[in-house]
């Protein structure tokens, strides 16, 4: 499965995990994360497993149980932790180290590497047996809400090290803290190639005209993707261009609030037909990947982001992409390079209009954007990069290490 | 030719960022933390900045960070002026990059804020070294090499290797003079690592390459 790659990926990124896994052989590296299915962490974590023991590693991937309860407890700290206000009193963080702790009576603790991903398993720190542990925070956390950063720290101080996305969301920990962009498999069936019997299966399912722009959006029906405001940029584009606005989510299990935020967005979007929300169920990657290729305008609106993979998957699939500022945006899109990043519905609008008015300027776009994703957010770094804070955190003092 | 060298063994490296803790907000707190961070932290920002594709007016992520975080203009052109491969050590660009904010700061000594998210962070590279599994034992095979290795060891034998050797020489430069050939040395030593990106160094070396090669088939 890993020679898949050559010829994909860089070679540079080939080798190393090749040395990498050379050294780490027969050694255990456990995941931990809060669902097996929506968003991103869960996503590359299906994909990463198996090419680590194909590797020689033997890695694993659990997650934690919780209920109802847990879940909005730890949606109001993701909120919260990106700034929203939200309130988490001690019975709340109480709560949270409880349902830890009884998912750490079943969980295997034991192996020579742990990566707990975000905050919904952050206290099974307290619970470590041995090993190197790192606590890896996929989220915006440059403006926490007051307090909340401080509340978590307790347990993400008594980790070996941290990695964050980006450089600013980076905190003072005391501890070493390295900075990994997340990234998108080349192969999955999310961002392969298609055939056009594929796409073309996907736009007749989707009753999506051959002949019209689409703008697209991929997302979770949350607030922090602005939604709302995808469907009021469509509608100042709507008065120079012809277009269709594609709205795809699917949900997740450890989001309560999906399913609210799609009515409201039905809702506002009332009944206009050439507005399409889609709730695609779990594992509709296939559909994912073939409306991406369908869709003319790629948007990313995000008002806050921990890093907005979609944007990758999209620059992949040589598409012009226009993507809000925030959290990891910034890092795919090199704002008039690879894609245009905006600050306003107004500012979206405009980008829309470009492109459509301007396909070659969309076409050059695009085709740097596949090539910038080539060279930087393709599954084999993220497998490299992880591998290599474990390697150093078992090599403390040096950052220069010869393999 | 049929020369025989000691072998050039190609090398890469690779890089994982990690976050020195340490920030800034206006001028002075960059002056500081450009004053206090490791070595490795003032090559990551200064060298390794072409490496992150952003191909615009600015040269090191200081200037960038001087012209769009804080809008200060003329300040980004002077830190973008400074040639981290002309100062020698790396000691040397940090007391450049000293000198440059300090002159500014005597001009305007209230800088203003970044916005809160829009600091500067100082970083610091840990790297990877491994052997590519490539020897050149005689020019012919090292121009075949050097044509197609990956632009991770090029990075690695002509940027790196300025901060690993401690001056303003290259592998490439070394293996010739090391080899006897000190004109081609002198070729390579010319190419300005300050004005290419890996594409430019490559284009530069095969062309300076080939023609020796050429013309050590006309001696034949």
């Amino acid at each position: 499965m890993i020679s898949n790659y050559t010829g994909i990926v860089p070679g540079s990124d080939m080798l190393f995990i090749r040395k990498l896994a050379e050294r780490l052989a027969g050694k255990s590296f456990l995941h931990i994360n809060s669902t097996k299915a929506g968003g991103g962490v869960a996503e590359i974590l299906q994909r990463m497993i198996p090419i680590m023991v194909e590797l020689g590693i033997d890695a694993r991937w659990d997650i934690i149980e919780g209920d109802d309860r847990f879940f909005d407890i730890t949606k109001k700290l993701h909120n919260s932790l990106q700034g929203s206000p939200e309130t988490i009193n001690d019975d709340m963080w109480e709560y949270h180290l409880e349902v830890n702790k009884r998912n750490a009576k079943k969980l295997n603790l034991d192996a020579d590497a742990v990566l707990i991903h975000d905050p919904q398993p952050a206290p099974l720190i307290g619970f470590k047996q041995r090993g190197v542990w790192i606590w890896r925070c996929h989220i915006d956390v440059a403006s926490p809400y007051k307090g909340i950063f401080e509340n978590l720290s307790r347990y993400c101080t008594q980790y070996d090290a941290a990695i964050f996305s980006v450089a600013k969301f980076t905190r003072s920990l005391g501890i070493d803290q390295f900075i990994i962009p997340p990234s998108i498999d080349p192969l999955s069936d999310k961002n392969r190639d298609l055939s056009d019997e594929e796409i073309h299966d996907t736009r007749v399912r989707f009753n999506l005209p051959p002949d019209r722009p689409i703008i697209l959006q991929i997302s979770r029906f949350d607030r922090f993707k602005d939604p709302i405001g995808v469907i009021q940029a469509y509608r100042m584009v709507k008065k120079y261009n012809d277009c269709l606005l594609v709205l795809a989510g699917s949900p997740a299990t450890d989001d309560p609030e999906g399913e609210a935020v799609l009515k409201e967005v039905q809702e506002y979007a009332s009944d206009d037909p050439d507005i399409r929300i889609l709730m695609l169920p779990p594992f509709s990657d296939r559909d994912i990947n073939a409306l991406q290729r369908i869709a003319t305008v790629v948007l990313q609106k995000s008002l806050k982001e921990g890093f907005g993979l979609t944007v990758s998957e999209a620059m992949w699939k040589g598409k012009p992409v226009i993507g809000g500022a925030v959290g990891g945006i910034p890092l795919q899109i090199v704002h008039g390079l690879t894609g245009f990043l905006v600050h306003s519905v107004e500012g979206a609008a405009f980008r829309i209009r470009q492109f459509l008015n301007y396909p070659e300027m969309a076409e050059r776009m695009g085709t740097m954007g596949r090539e910038y994703v080539r060279n930087n957010f393709l599954i084999t770094r993220q497998i490299r990069d992880y591998l290599t804070v474990w390697y150093s955190q078992e090599h403390k003092g040096s950052n220069l290490l010869e393999l | 030719m049929g020369d025989v060298m000691t072998p050039f063994e190609f090398r890469e490296c690779v890089n994982i960022l990690k976050s020195t803790g340490r920030k800034a907000g206006n001028l002075r707190e960059l002056r500081d933390g450009v004053a206090m961070v490791s070595d490795g932290s003032i090559f990551h920002h200064t060298c390794q900045y072409f490496l992150k594709g952003r191909i615009t007016e600015y040269t090191n992520d200081f200037a960038q960070w001087a012209g769009e975080g804080l809008e200060e203009r003329a300040l980004s052109e002077h830190l973008s002026n400074i040639d981290p491969y002309a100062c020698g050590t790396l000691g040397d660009v940090r007391s450049e990059l000293l000198r440059v904010i300090d002159s500014y700061l005597e001009i305007f000594p209230e800088p203003r804020e970044a916005m809160p998210g829009d600091e500067f962070f100082f970083n610091e590279p840990v790297t990877l070294v491994a052997p590519v599994g490539i020897k050149a034992g005689n020019l012919a095979e090292f121009l075949i090499a050097v044509k197609f290795v990956d632009a991770a060891s090029l990075y690695y034998h002509f940027y790196e290797a300025r901060l690993r050797l401690g001056g303003r020489i290259d592998d490439f430069t070394k293996w010739f003079i090391d080899t006897g050939r000190q004109e081609l040395a002198e070729k390579i030593r010319k190419i300005d690592p300050f004005m290419h990106n890996l594409d430019g160094i490559r284009e530069h070396l095969v062309e300076a390459v080939e023609a020796e090669v050429k013309k050590g088939m006309e001696v034949i």
